[in-house]
């Protein structure tokens, strides 16, 4: 079991774990700060505690659900010590004011103004292998409003729930649909200019 | 009967079963009847797919993953009991 071979300092065990998590827990890090260098730090200092936490660590949540945690905290109190947090609650409230969808999307009797016509030209292996495509859509996740952003990386990209994130970000589950709903739409627009051929 | 807006404001709650019954109902019947909006909620999936891969895992460095090895097998208390 990899939890008794952590504990009992196995090499092997520890490069195992650090592959399958070091690239989530910065992509969970980003969700909180803006920059690079900082969401680094913010997962260095998560390991740290890890290493040091493993003896006291009960086994009871699933490990990886634990370092997620160690992460939220370390990052949230980094913002803080740096004094560039703003209150998720504050962006949330900012990025769900106003409208979802341009009026003119849609015609007065509420139907669609336009027609989508399916993603063809989006094939398994173009979706595979496409870099310019996957760098587009990064992009424009890159370019979401930052609570947007950071609902769609912990819900959509890293699969936490609803609960864990409301909780980690401090809003409500309504405002939680409301950014998804707002980051998702912005990202299959996206999507959908960088499908078509030009 | 909902209309086309109706539904794209609440794709995203029926995806994530956050609607109640009779809400869940209508946007069901709307989509039965309208395949723009079929293609719509697709596309809405189908972004969240591609963000997904768009993101896909990369193992960090190598000089990270030693630089924490390192860490590990300094920090770790030796043959506790
Ligand atoms: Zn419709």
């Amino acid at each position: 079991m990899l939890l008794a071979r952590l504990r009992a300092g196995d090499q092997a065990a520890f490069r195992t774990l650090v592959r399958a998590r070091h690239g989530r827990l910065l992509r969970l890090a980003s969700a909180f700060c803006r920059n690079r260098a900082s969401a680094e730090e913010v997962v260095q200092d998560t390991w740290l505690a890890v290493i040091t936490g493993l003896h006291g660590y009960s086994g009871e949540a699933p490990l990886a659900a634990w370092i997620n945690g160690i992460l939220v905290n370390k990052a949230k109190t980094r913002a803080v010590r740096d004094g560039r947090m703003v209150a998720f609650s504050d962006l949330a409230r900012a990025e769900t004011a106003g409208d979802t969808f341009e009026p003119e999307r849609f015609l007065a009797d509420g139907h669609w103004a336009e027609r989508f016509s399916p993603w063809d030209a989006l094939t398994p292996e173009r979706e595979a292998g496409d870099r310019q495509l996957l760098a587009g859509v990064a992009e424009a996740l890159e370019r979401l409003p930052p609570a947007q952003r950071a609902v769609v990386l912990l819900r959509d990209v890293e699969g936490l729930d609803s609960a864990a994130i409301c909780q980690a970000l401090e809003i409500s589950e309504a405002n939680l649909r409301v950014l998804l709903h707002r980051a998702r739409v912005k990202l299959r627009d996206a999507a959908d200019r960088l499908v078509r051929p030009r | 009967m909902l209309t086309c807006h109706d539904v794209a404001e609440q794709a995203t709650d029926y995806m994530e079963g956050a609607t109640g019954r009779g809400r869940r109902m209508a946007v069901w019947a709307h989509l039965r009847l309208c395949p723009n909006c079929r293609e719509y909620l697709r596309q809405l999936r189908h972004g969240v797919g591609l963000a997904r891969r768009a993101l896909a895992e990369a193992p960090p460095p190598a000089e990270v993953e030693d630089a924490l090895a390192a860490l590990f097998a300094a920090r770790r208390p030796g043959p506790a009991e």
